[in-house]
């Protein structure tokens, strides 16, 4: 099957909602601390925030820009037209009609890219069966989540958004660039090619979940959960094989013969046989070493690779064979000790892979650590000396090759979409924020217009000033 | 292990040191076991007082006796060199569960939470694993004690203040009893991204509030009669009084002689908690505190202690994107004492970074190391002994490539009382075993 992301009923609810919301929230800042916490969606402040139209022409000036790619330029610009970077150097000129982003001072970085995302999401996994390879995320992912916002003031440009880890396999992904503030359809990452979440170990087992009086569902142990995957992709084949019979009973129709009848339509194996045809990607939850070498044999005897290991927890123990099966890895900065399969999660596993040719990512997982990937990227410098450089290319250039948008983005290069974060000091030190972030050229975080905490007190004085009391 | 280093492993840190910087040593004698220290050289940021640059700090028998621009070396001392390094005081978390936890998602390795409401005489270094894996790891970026306590109920426990080293946990204490854990209170689903979050039982709206509230009320009352009828027995009055283990854990908080600590993240649990502290004139601090930043000035005018954290948490839904990050530099530019808290046991040694992320959003760096140095020590009493590098104090000294606080730095020397401790762990274990993983062959051969 070529094509399965569709538009969900959910998703266009979810359309409307933000119309509503923004003229509900049209006085939200203004009510501050005091306006209800809702479901954790919408909220106050971000949602009535208007993103200035995008420039045809853009130029940042006077900036320090960490390319990612062909290291650092010193009072650097970078000129961005139609939404691409056109160029980057010293000594441009902006050109006439541009809108200058002076960068004084400043350091520029491409946009970070979140290789795991559950953000913004009604629903995280379908756990009534461990294979759910028909369900796609997209159905649940809303744009109105308040996290989107605050993770464009963190630096974030653009994520992989997927389903939960109960199950083996457990739906199909989307890409998303942070278009906080545009209608759904439009926050998908269009040149992405689609991918899908696997899950090992016990998570999947359920380890954790098991409840009293709970049915236990299959699989209960790692090697059940080989098995279903190498039922799955039996089934897989046969069916692909089926396609392949028609296709070509088909092209051989001579006039006069009837029609042949085509397979009937298996919407849960239509993604795997796109695995098995290299057309989407494989991102595994996993931990241990064991169940990692279990689904690269797996795969290796089916004939597909596997676009990224996500968590990759013992990754280290066994990064030859991660490096030779040319897949990428995306883990913690520092997670451990949550669960047993993270007991021997080590802070230098990130390092020690990149140092054994892994390409590696750093990824949040969560609403929280999504904000500061710029300080957990720090942290492979911390733990194991990884360089400037690599530890940067771990939240963007890196992280875009296991999504397969490298092409798009994940560096500061000529031709590349203009996703770009700008900081006000060294994005690995203390002194740093984000000051602005922009995606496809267009400002869609700006400190200087934020519903900042220091907005927030600057407007509670005026109130108090003007004799209303205010909250506080 | 937290206990304290062995000869074999002085050796090996000792070997790791250039020779001539080892002083004292002659060839072919053993090394001796010493007790002195001599930092030269160095940065030294003693946080109480100027920076010092080339300066020496000298370490004799767990305590520093000499921070200076340039001091003599006692005999016998072993002499670090610390050119292009900085000195600290160690690092102090105000909120951990340190010792009490292990694999978070193992029960068996689990002593945070006691059944029952009111445990005020569960006393957290009771169940301290000195040697839990995760107390190494908790040193490795420059945290050398830590408040560690249980949580739940309306009152936790009580809560203990420790060193990071030692075989017993008598050995690492430095307060058994620093503080009491009083969670106030709170509605349901009001902090922490709407998912609830910590501080209290949550209620389902203000009469269970007021129930909660009301029940701490009634056991303080009855603790406070409870330490009265003792004063007046003791002071020779008629009369007895059954012996009660609570009530007798209780006595030092009612007499606002320790330490209470409210844990309260809401404005509103704020305001609650600090009027609970005067209608029974408590010593109170806040602790988790996001909202605090609502009430800096009536916290600074008032001198109550401020424990914000963890910084990794995200604000309210209600609330402004970077609350979190921004609470502690509002409340330290309006004069609130601040100390930090990381809350957990796995990633204390996060406290640094947490701590770093918060400057960028307006906490002063050198109002961001008072904040795990000198102003915890002086919250939970022993502001005379730990905190800062003075003569006198006790040796919790770490010598740093750069700011700790920045990620891109690293601890190189690490003492605590006065004692070298290497820094190995977990981590560096596997990741020096896993490091040396030979190359696999491509086809290995079955025998």
């Amino acid at each position: 099957m070529k094509n399965t992301t569709r538009t969900s009923p959910a998703m266009i609810g979810a359309r409307t909602m933000l119309l509503a919301s923004a003229l509900a929230a049209s006085t939200a800042f203004a009510q501050g601390a005091a306006a209800p916490a809702t479901d954790g969606f919408g909220g106050a402040g971000a949602l009535n925030m208007p993103i200035p139209p995008a420039a045809k022409l853009v130029a940042i000036t006077h900036a320090t820009i960490l390319t990612a790619s062909h290291g650092t330029i010193l009072d650097g610009t970078i000129i961005i037209r139609d939404g691409k970077i056109a160029q980057v150097g010293t000594k441009l000129a902006a050109p006439a009609g541009a809108q200058v982003i002076d960068a004084t001072g400043k350091f520029v970085t491409p946009g970070i890219i979140d290789a795991h995302s559950h953000s913004s999401l009604q629903g995280v996994n379908e756990s009534s069966s461990s294979i759910t390879s028909q369900v796609n995320i997209g159905d649940a992912f809303r744009e109105d989540g308040l996290t989107l916002y605050r993770q464009l003031a963190g630096g974030v440009t653009a994520a992989n958004v997927l389903h939960g880890s109960a199950n083996t396999i457990g739906g199909q992904n989307l890409t998303v660039k942070m278009r906080f503030g545009l209608p759904v359809d439009s926050m998908k990452f269009d040149k992405a090619p689609p991918g899908i979440k696997f899950a090992l170990g016990e998570n999947v087992r359920q380890t954790n979940g098991a409840q009293p009086g709970r049915t236990p569902r299959y699989p209960r142990t790692r090697m059940g959960v080989e098995e279903l995957l190498r039922d799955a992709f039996t089934r897989a084949q046969e069916y692909q094989a089926e396609w392949k019979e028609y296709d070509k009973a088909k092209a051989a129709l001579k006039k006069g013969q009837a029609e042949p009848i085509p397979p009937r339509r298996d919407i849960q194996l239509d993604p795997l046989v796109e695995i098995l045809e290299g057309k989407r990607l494989v991102h595994a939850h996993s931990y241990r070493s064991d169940e990692i070498l279990m689904l690269l044999k797996v795969a290796k005897d089916f004939g597909f690779r596997v676009a990224s290991l996500q968590h990759v927890l013992e990754g280290y123990k066994i990064a030859d064979e991660i490096a030779a099966a040319n897949t990428g890895a995306s883990t913690f900065a520092d997670e451990w000790a949550y669960k047993l399969e993270a007991w021997d999660a080590i802070a230098f596993n990130a390092s020690l892979m990149a140092e054994r040719g892994v390409k590696v990512s750093i990824n949040s997982d969560s609403d929280e650590r999504a904000r500061r990937l710029y300080q957990d990227a720090a942290k492979a410098m911390h733990y194991g000396n990884t360089s400037e450089e690599e530890a940067l290319k771990m939240i963007t250039l890196n992280a875009a090759w296991q999504l397969g948008v490298d092409k798009y983005t994940g560096s500061i290069d000529v031709g590349k979409d203009a996703d770009i974060a700008i900081f006000t000091a060294h994005p690995f030190s203390p002194a740093a924020r984000v000051d602005m972030t922009l995606i496809d050229g267009r400002v869609y975080f700006d400190r200087k217009t934020s519903p900042s905490l220091e907005a927030l007190l600057q407007a509670t004085k005026k109130t108090r000033a003007m004799g209303d009391g205010g909250n506080f | 292990m937290a206990h304290s280093m062995n000869r074999a492993m002085f050796t090996a840190l000792v070997t790791l040191l250039p020779a001539t910087l080892v002083a004292q040593s002659t060839p072919n004698a053993p090394k001796p076991l010493t007790d002195s220290y001599v930092i030269r050289n160095a940065t030294v940021v003693p946080v109480v007082g100027p920076r010092i640059d080339k300066g020496t700090v000298v370490i004799v028998g767990g305590k520093i006796t000499a921070v200076s621009a340039s001091a003599p070396t006692p005999a016998g001392a072993t002499v670090i060199d610390g050119t292009g390094l900085f000195i600290y005081p160690g690092f102090i978390d105000s909120g951990t569960k340190l010792g009490l936890s292990e694999i978070e998602s193992v029960p068996g390795g689990e002593d945070k939470v006691e059944i029952g409401q009111f445990n005020p005489h569960d006393v957290a270094l009771t169940a301290v694993n000195s040697h839990s894996e995760l107390i190494p790891v908790a040193r490795y970026n420059g945290i050398t004690s830590v408040i560690t306590a249980p949580e739940g109920g309306l009152i936790s426990g009580t809560a203990s203040l420790m060193d990071l080293t030692g075989w017993t946990g008598d050995q690492m204490s430095i307060k058994t009893r620093a503080a009491l854990v009083v969670n106030y209170p709170r509605v349901a689903g009001g902090r922490r991204g709407g998912g609830g979050g910590r501080g209290g039982p949550a209620a389902d709206g203000g009469d269970a509030v007021n129930q909660g509230v009301t029940q701490l009320r009634d056991y303080f009352t009855n603790a406070k009669s409870y330490a009265d009828i003792k004063a007046k027995l003791a002071a020779g009055g008629a009369g007895k009084q059954k012996i009660d283990q609570a009530m007798e854990a209780m006595i030092p908080f009612v007499r606002g002689e320790l330490p209470v600590i409210f844990d309260a993240e809401s404005a509103a649990q704020i305001r609650g908690a600090l009027a609970f502290g005067d209608e029974f004139k408590l010593k109170i601090v806040i602790r988790g505190a996001a909202e605090a930043w609502q009430l800096a000035d009536t916290l600074a005018a008032r001198k109550v202690p401020v424990i914000v954290g963890p910084t990794y948490a995200e604000p309210s839904a209600s609330s402004a994107y970077d609350e979190i990050y921004a609470n502690p530099g509002v409340l330290a530019r309006a004069g609130v004492q601040i100390a930090f808290q990381t809350t957990g046991a796995s990633n204390v040694r996060d406290l640094p970074f947490e701590v770093g992320i918060t400057e960028a959003f307006g906490l002063d760096a050198d109002k961001a190391l008072e904040a795990i140095t000198i102003n915890p020590a002086r919250i939970w009493g022993v502001g005379d002994k730990y905190g800062s590098i003075e003569v006198g104090k006790v040796a919790n000294v770490f010598v740093s490539t750069g700011d700790p606080l920045d990620p891109r730095s690293h601890v190189k020397y690490l003492f605590i009382r006065g004692e070298l401790i290497p820094l190995v762990d977990r981590h560096t274990k596997l990741y020096e075993e896993f490091k040396a993983r030979p190359k696999p062959t491509p086809a290995v051969k079955k025998p």
